[in-house]
């Protein structure tokens, strides 16, 4: 019996130290790269990647990145406080007033979203070199222009927010590179660079294959973006390569101007046939916080739930400045359509009543009234309803969003003209695109090259429940053209760029903001990136 | 998919399923104990021993080798004593030796490390004894009386072998086996004393009695009690690092959550709390300061029975002993997860008495917040209204404490635990049934615990082999309480009625975040249960003189199964049309657990040696799985998440189904040397060998853990023989290293991950993207502590003063910590890399006084302190410095959502960090004060980062305790008090509910106050995260008061020694805190600490009353 238990005693010893002495670990939610051999089915989810960057690019993973900087930075709409809250630490309270500093999330998301893309890029066009992803010759070429056109779609936005960036192509740098930092202007040479070599090499076909995607005209847009731009990013503009990207998009024939202007913005917008390069979006597949596009709650009062039967209750935010919906003709359609108005009331036609702050029991109606970004009511401020809310929305939307549409290949060409001295080309292209926005006065639609040379109707000065002053407008060049811009994009999360470029982004007040330095034309680079890279330097006035 | 570390051989894989199934054949164990322990307490070991025929010099040479003793005797003694029988099943040696040697004339007496034996010259008998001694005064009543009587021990647990004597005479005797004695006392008026090695010695006068049964206390400061350590146990003197033992008796009383709660207050440097009077809440745990600020583990290790566990493993009431292992230098042997100390709970296990014995303890308690906020009430709003501050709207015309609505009326908890033991000397066993139910402040709250337990003890080979088998399994059903509905009691104005007249509950759906809290308690139907069962075994082979082989095994299995259901009722259905919300989860979690150690000892002369070498396998594999679901078509409450299918947003996509696994292994190896010269010179080296499943791909999946120890005792040098003061002074000096893991569920850091995340549209159908889920480190390794303790133990005065003092100093190298990386060139702006070095220093003093010592009136008076200092020193990576030595972190949550604390080189980790106030205006708005000084109102103010500034810090510089434990005739009483000192707390409460400028939601009464006695304030001040709401924390809590009375008096055959007692928890805190307990969490993000959460389920006060006694 004895020695049973001796052999028994033996063998587990054995046994156990023979048996485990190599580490093993599953992790069943993640694939280890060196040991996943992509087959040709996988090319699609591995190179579509970096388009998820443009997402959170545009949206960011607390919304606050490209759209809202551009939006609330600027004349057309605001974030104040709100009787639910809506202060976050002041942070849109800093947008409005010009006074951010480089801790903002808006400018840590725009950064690294940006160069997440960019390096997703790199890293494809690595793993593409290397075989390491399986791309048949014939779809190489034209793969690795996407990316590179795609890669320089992200430093669009870097220079128009940070403008000095470093520009990094390489996937395979040194454990421990640090990127040296680029001038705008070369940043501006590289964008270019890239964007006239590759585009040609893109697919010129505009369906469903391309559709969210660089396709030749997606790129000519990028291009034309650029060119439009160019005075601002190096001093020295280039009206004339503007025109001509432009061109070439209007000339390929593919892209028209919708009937009515919702249909670009409608729920299911992705057959329309104006929009040129769209970020898509779809209320199931991209509805995690950190993807989904919800200006609806960020926008409307919670009440408006009974409005849209929507399963969760909004949460009443972002509104219309009063000056800029003062500049609106009143037959322009553009006003009612885009912009929610008015008594609320149920889906079933009853009125809503407010339950929030001093307005609680009475009728929720918006006025175009605004004490300041500092203060309102529910009642305050006109709501954003460009982008067409379905009824029984969930939190995220499902339309698609424009980033580059026919409409503003037309305007930018428009721009283009008048300010290389060709007014009634711009004028008629201006006229174009107002066409369908008329309906009750057609005549209204006609714009002459007369016109845009005149004075904005944008009353600039501070209107709050502080302070009333009216700014000197004069000094506004093209001041109409600027209103043409205001009035067809609106909501567009693009407004700032066009302040910049009219001069007017540093210089006016509206509502209670005043200018605070023309330095701010740049975002300081987030705090996070000055930290970790000591090759990189402050932009000047930060 | 699946990973092998270099060098693995096919062989491999063979022998590991022979290992499986040998694992689950023998389904493994608990706790293996080391008994190598030399000394006086060796009398009590319990030993097997079975000796046929033998002579007395034989059977004495095998006592030597069972017991390493040496027993010393003149030849002539044991000459022709032949025919020993002793068939001992796990009695004490002092039992063993008193059987074989008291009936040949035989006395032994333990001296040194040695038993000497000698000639009982004079055997005491009763003529003897008649005879007077000289010297003794004949009293009056001079008449012999034979006295008898029974001596035990604490646990009423027989002691042979104790010196009963006649005070000043040369009469005595010693009790037998049984802890029997008889002696003549040569009068009535005598005094007995009682005297035994490891017990306070004790006189009894006899009045007159013929019986005196008398329960002896162990030595206060018993050196030679044997103490837990790191896989194994080594006698109390023989202990050269920082080792703190608590026993069951000194355990915090009452209805505790978890095993830590016994600890509060009891030792040094270990700081428990309960912020949360949640039943289903857990302690909260520091060891000597915060020593990470991103590793895996910032709560010490938990070993239940030798098997790594947790503090839920074993009931409370079936713990025998804790451990906590305070310095690195006895940590080291658990290298990588022994960085925040290692707490090891020993439960109650079966021993060899032939007794059986069925024993039950009980209690019932009842509760109630310690410090309950006060709020505006509904005369408060109308007041506002009729100042004309509020509008009329805001009067619902009915009046509701929503506290009160929420809340239960004295809740009763109660705890009954039912401990079986048995068997006999081969075979023996402790089974046990226990039953929590804790009910807490708040309604449909609570939590239920049954957990039953089985351990059972065989001996065979004549005590060579010897098998340990534990079956443990616990049951959890509970009710837990969302903390959101507490928030609503903040909110819900106090006007509003519970329910509508119709019967409905009010509900205001469109005021955000704002819900009826009674509706969600009982409109929402979450029951979460979870079990464990834990299969446990130890083989011990004893096969030579000296080594000794375990084998010890554990098979854990744990899951759960978490329901829920919102009914149409619920808000989710009034205000976001869900139409009922379900969700079910569960999971399991399977960790197998092996360790091989062998362990060889050996005297030479006044040399031992000790030697211990290990190996051990870890591994778990963790499974979980989630559905959710809503729009059911009715609300039928059966239906929800029994029948989760009805709800069509699955259907329609709108809905999450998830599952998760993950599989780690932990494998290591260890080993040990002690030395020990003359017990004056005492020395221990240890080395631990991790390698962690999760560094696959690293350059260093292997970490080492080294140790050394040194003891000097003092009192054993020459030059101390003269001296009264000190039994006992010894000199401690330990130095070891240990470890940190990245935080759990961070895999594979070392290697480029792919993981499919966002989608995109792709020729009009939406595809997964497949892309990199983390910047790869595989330079990554594991976090390292490097600690220097300096201790001394000391005790005086023949045990009357004793404690321990230690001084420590420690250094965490590479910190773990997502650390921020450039991006560019990084994918992603953080990766998980060794980023800093953290200082902790500090002193440990415990103190313990026995002022009163009598026989029916003992105090025992305890006394703790501790300090602890912490730093930042570095904070940067191989490749990437930082910029600025400091990141931000915290967050003050919604509406505010700031970050609230700043890690900075050179300071210390939880400094708050943001604006300071100075005052206010008289219009009501904040003053604040700039960094450089200068005072700025309002709405001058730039709000920056760059007008910050450390406004306190909320770990506690001090930590004091004070116990009090006082035994008079039958009654005990105890009290706990402790207190934290020197740290700050930020009251979120106030923070967010004394804002004036909020109209739709409730607001604390204290906002009707002036700030800083100049204004109240301005209704358009925001909430803001600042100094005002930053408090001084430091508290002094009267804990845990304990009175017991137990019925010494009872002779009943059948109840022994029936026990009651009433105790409180938490019962008066003396603090300038305004919050509810200032007490509040400390670990957390660990980062953090010193946030009293805004929403969090407040601290309670508890009143027991309890009963225990023994069948």
């Amino acid at each position: 019996m004895k020695k049973i238990y001796f052999i028994v005693i033996g063998l587990i010893i054995l046994a156990g130290f023979y048996s485990c002495t190599k580490l093993d670990d599953k992790d069943h939610t993640a694939i280890i790269a060196d040991q996943f051999t992509p087959q040709s089915g996988d090319v699609a989810a591995l190179v579509g990647v970096p388009y998820t960057n443009w997402r959170t690019l545009e949206l960011g993973r607390s919304a606050n990145a490209v759209w809202r900087t551009n939006e609330i930075s600027a004349d057309e709409t605001v974030i104040p406080q709100r009787p639910n809250g809506w202060v976050d630490g002041g942070i849109y309270q800093r947008m409005h007033y010009h006074k951010w500093t480089s801790d903002e999330d808006n400018c840590y998301q725009i950064w690294t979203n940006a160069y997440a893309g960019i390096t997703n890029c790199n890293r494809l066009l690595y793993q593409i070199d290397d075989g390491l992803i399986p791309v048949t010759a014939a779809t190489k070429t034209q793969l690795e222009a996407e990316l590179k056109v795609l890669r320089a779609s992200f430093y669009y936005e870097l220079i128009d927010f940070f403008g000095n960036v470093p520009i990094i192509t390489k996937f395979d740098v040194p454990a421990g590179f640090l990127p040296s930092q680029s001038s705008r202007s070369d940043v501006y040479k590289f964008i270019i660079s890239e964007l006239t070599t590759n585009i040609p090499l893109l697919s010129a076909t505009n369906d469903a294959t391309t559709y969210g995607r660089f396709n030749q005209w997606a790129g000519y847009a990028l291009l034309a973006k650029m060119y439009l731009n160019a005075g601002v990013y190096t001093g020295t503009p280039d009206w004339a390569d503007c025109i001509t990207a432009c061109n070439q998009v209007i000339n390929s024939n593919l892209y028209t101007l919708e009937p009515v202007q919702a249909n670009v913005f409608a729920t299911e917008n992705q057959n329309s046939k104006e929009i040129v390069f769209s970020i898509p979006f779809d209320n199931v597949y991209t509805a995690d916080g950190s993807t989904a596009w919800t200006l609806h709650m960020e926008t409307l009062e919670p009440e408006n739930q009974a409005t849209y039967n929507f399963q969760n209750s909004p949460w009443g935010g972002i509104c219309a400045i009063p000056q800029f919906i003062n500049t609106f003709d009143p037959d322009d359609s553009r006003l009612t359509d885009n912009w929610i108005q008015g008594q609320q009331y149920t889906a079933s036609g009853a009125i809503l009543i407010g339950s929030l702050g001093a307005y609680t029991g009475k009728p929720l109606a918006y006025i175009n009234q605004l004490p300041g970004v500092d203060s309102s009511e529910e009642v305050h401020g006109f709501r954003l309803g460009k982008y067409q809310i379905a009824n029984g929305e969930l939190v995220g939307m499902s339309n698609d969003f424009p980033l580059f549409r026919y409409a503003d290949i037309l305007m930018m060409k428009a721009e283009a003209s008048l300010r290389s001295g060709d007014a009634a080309t711009a004028a008629t292209l201006v006229t174009q695109v107002r066409q369908r926005d008329f309906n009750s006065n057609p005549a209204k639609a006609t714009v002459t090259a007369a016109q845009l040379s005149q004075p904005t109707v944008y009353d600039y000065g501070l209107r709050n429940h502080l302070a009333t002053t009216h700014d000197v407008v004069s000094d506004i060049q093209y001041g109409r053209m600027l209103d043409e811009l205001g009035w067809e994009f609106a909501q567009e999360g693009r407004r700032r760029q066009d302040l910049i470029r009219f001069g007017v982004f540093t210089t006016k007040s509206w509502l209670s903001h005043s200018p605070n330095g023309a330095y701010r034309t740049l975002l300081p680079l987030p705090t996070s990136a000055i930290q970790t890279n000591s090759n990189l330097k402050q932009n000047t006035g930060y | 998919m699946k990973i092998y570390l270099q060098n693995h051989f096919d062989w491999c894989k063979i022998m590991k399923i022979t290992f499986s199934q040998i694992v689950i054949i023998l389904i493994f164990t608990g706790m293996s104990y080391a008994t190598t322990s030399k000394g006086q307490a060796v009398l009590q070991r319990r030993l097997d021993v079975s000796i046929h025929n033998l002579s007395l010099s034989t059977t004495l040479k095998q006592l030597e080798k069972e017991t390493d003793l040496k027993f010393v005797y003149p030849k002539s003694l044991v000459a022709g004593e032949t025919d020993v029988v002793v068939e001992a099943k796990q009695q004490t040696l002092g039992e063993i030796l008193t059987a074989i040697l008291q009936p040949r004339g035989i006395a032994y007496s333990y001296i040194g490390d040695r038993v000497v034996l000698s000639k009982i010259n004079a055997p005491v008998t009763e003529t003897e004894q008649r005879t007077p001694q000289t010297d003794v005064t004949t009293p009056v009543n001079n008449v012999a009386k034979t006295i008898t009587g029974k001596v035990t021990d604490e646990a009423n647990m027989p002691l042979p072998g104790v010196t009963v004597k006649v005070k000043g005479t040369a009469i005595g005797t010693q009790t037998n086996v049984n802890g029997e004695y008889t002696l003549s006392a040569p009068d009535a008026s005598a005094t007995l004393v009682f005297s035994f090695i490891g017990f306070v010695q004790q006189e009894i006068a006899i009045n007159g009695k013929s019986t005196v049964n008398v329960q002896l206390k162990g030595t206060p400061s018993n050196l030679n009690e044997v103490v837990v350590i790191g896989y194994g146990s080594q006698r109390k003197s023989d202990v050269t690092s920082a080792v703190a033992t608590v026993k069951a008796e000194n355990f915090v009383s009452g209805p505790v959550t978890d095993a830590a709660e016994l600890l509060k207050g009891k030792v040094a440097g270990l700081s428990v709390s309960n912020p949360s009077g949640d039943p289903n809440a857990q302690s909260q745990i520091i060891l000597r300061g915060v020593n990470t600020i991103g590793g895996a583990n910032t709560a010490p290790l938990v070993i239940v029975d030798g098997v790594p566990g947790d503090l839920l493993t074993v009931a409370p009431e079936d713990i025998a002993e804790i451990s906590v292992l305070k310095d690195a230098s006895a940590t080291a042997i658990y290298g990588v997860n022994g960085s925040n100390g290692v707490i090891i709970i020993t439960s109650k296990h079966a021993s060899g008495n032939v007794i059986n014995e069925v024993t039950y303890s009980g209690s019932i308690s009842t509760q109630q917040i310690s410090k309950a906020p006060k709020l505006l009430t509904a005369q408060d709003y109308r007041n506002q209204i009729a100042a004309g501050t509020r509008d009329s709207t805001y009067d619902l015309k009915s009046s509701t404490n929503w506290l009160k609505a929420i809340s239960n009326n004295f809740p009763l908890s109660e705890t009954s635990n039912l401990t079986f033991r048995g068997g006999n000397n081969q075979t023996n066993y402790l089974a046990s049934i226990d039953y929590r139910f804790l009910n807490g402040i708040f309604q449909q709250s609570n939590h239920q615990q049954i957990t039953g337990r089985v351990d059972i003890n065989h001996i065979m080979l004549d005590g060579k082999l010897r098998f340990n088998l534990g079956i443990l399994q616990t049951n959890f059903n509970d009710l837990p309480f969302n903390t959101y509905d507490y928030e609503q009691v903040f909110k819900m104005n106090p006007t509003a009625p519970v329910k509508e007249p119709n019967g409905s509950y009010y509900q205001e759906p469109n005021n955000f975040e704002y819900q009826n809290p009674v509706s969600d308690i009982y409109n929402t139907d979450q029951p979460q249960s979870s079990y464990r069962s834990k299969y446990n075994a130890t083989i011990t082979l004893l096969p030579v003189d000296g080594l000794r082989l375990v084998a010890t095994g554990s098979y854990q299995k744990s899951g759960y199964l978490n329901q829920y259901f919102a009914n149409f009722q619920n808000i989710s259905t009034i205000r976001d049309a869900q139409d009922g919300v379900a969700n079910t989860s569960n999971g399991q979690s399977i960790d197998r657990y092996l360790n091989l150690s062998a362990e060889y000892s050996k005297v030479i002369g006044e040399h031992h040696f000790a030697l211990l070498a290990g190996y051990e396998y870890q591994d778990d594999d963790t499974f979980n799985s989630s559905i959710t679901n809503h729009d059911f078509p009715t609300d039928i409450s059966t239906y929800g998440y029994n029948n989760i299918g009805l709800g069509a947003a699955q259907k329609n996509g709108l809905d999450v189904i998830s599952s998760s696994r993950y599989q780690t292994n932990l494998i290591s190896y260890f080993g040990r040397f002690t030395y020990n010269y003359k017990d004056k010179y005492l020395l221990l080296a240890s080395l631990r060998i991790d390698g962690s499943s999760q560094f696959y791909g690293a350059k260093q999946p292997f970490g080492k853990f080294p140790s050394v120890q040194g003891g000097w005792r003092i009192t054993k040098e020459d030059f101390m023989a003269d001296q009264h003061i000190f039994d006992d002074l010894k000199l401690r000096v330990g130095y070891g290293v240990t470890g940190n893991q990245p935080a759990t569920g961070l895999g594979l850091l070392g290697v480029g991950l792919l993981g499919y995340g966002n989608y995109i549209l792709y020729n009009g159908q939406w595809i997964q993207t497949l892309g990199p889920s983390q910047n790869a480190n595989p330079s990554l390794r594991w976090e390292e502590k490097h600690e220097t303790n300096l201790g001394l133990d000391y005790s005086m005065f023949k045990g009357t003063i004793y404690g321990t003092i230690d001084l420590y100093n420690n250094k965490t190298t590479g910190l773990l910590y997502d650390y921020q990386v450039p991006s560019p060139p990084n994918l992603y702006p953080y990766t998980e890399a060794n980023v800093g070095t953290l200082q902790n220093k500090g002193i440990e003093v415990a103190l313990n006084i026995v002022p009163i010592k009598k026989n029916d009136f003992q105090w025992t008076t305890g006394f703790t302190f501790s300090t602890n200092q912490n730093k930042l020193i570095s904070l940067s990576n191989d490749l990437y410095k930082t910029t600025v030595p400091y990141f931000t972190t915290g967050n003050t949550l919604d509406p505010i959502t700031t970050t609230t604390n700043i890690v900075q080189v050179g300071q210390p980790i939880g400094q708050f960090f943001g604006f300071k106030v100075v005052g206010v205006s008289s219009d009501g708005k904040w003053i604040y004060q700039e960094p450089n000084g200068k005072d700025v109102p309002y709405d001058q103010f730039n709000h920056a980062f760059s007008d910050k500034q450390v406004l306190g810090n909320g770990l506690p510089k001090f930590y004091a305790g004070w116990n009090n434990t006082i035994h008079y005739k039958n009654w005990d009483f105890s009290a706990t008090m402790r207190g934290a000192f020197g740290f700050q707390v930020l009251n979120s409460q106030r923070m967010n509910y004394e804002t004036t400028g909020i109209q739709n939601y409730n607001r604390l009464a204290s906002s009707k106050d002036k700030v800083f006695g100049t204004a109240v304030l301005n209704t358009n001040m925001p909430q803001e995260f600042n100094s005002y709401y930053i408090e001084n924390g430091d508290f002094w809590k009267i804990d845990n008061i304990n009175l017991g009375y137990t019925f010494k008096q009872l002779r009943s055959k059948y109840i022994h020694n029936p026990r009651v007692y009433f105790s409180t928890l938490n019962t008066f805190t003396i603090t300038g805190y305004k919050g509810n307990d200032p007490e509040v969490p400390l670990t957390g993000t660990g980062l953090t600490p010193g946030v009293d959460p805004r929403d969090s389920y407040p601290a309670v006060r508890t009143f027991t009353l309890g009963f225990s006694a023994s069948f």
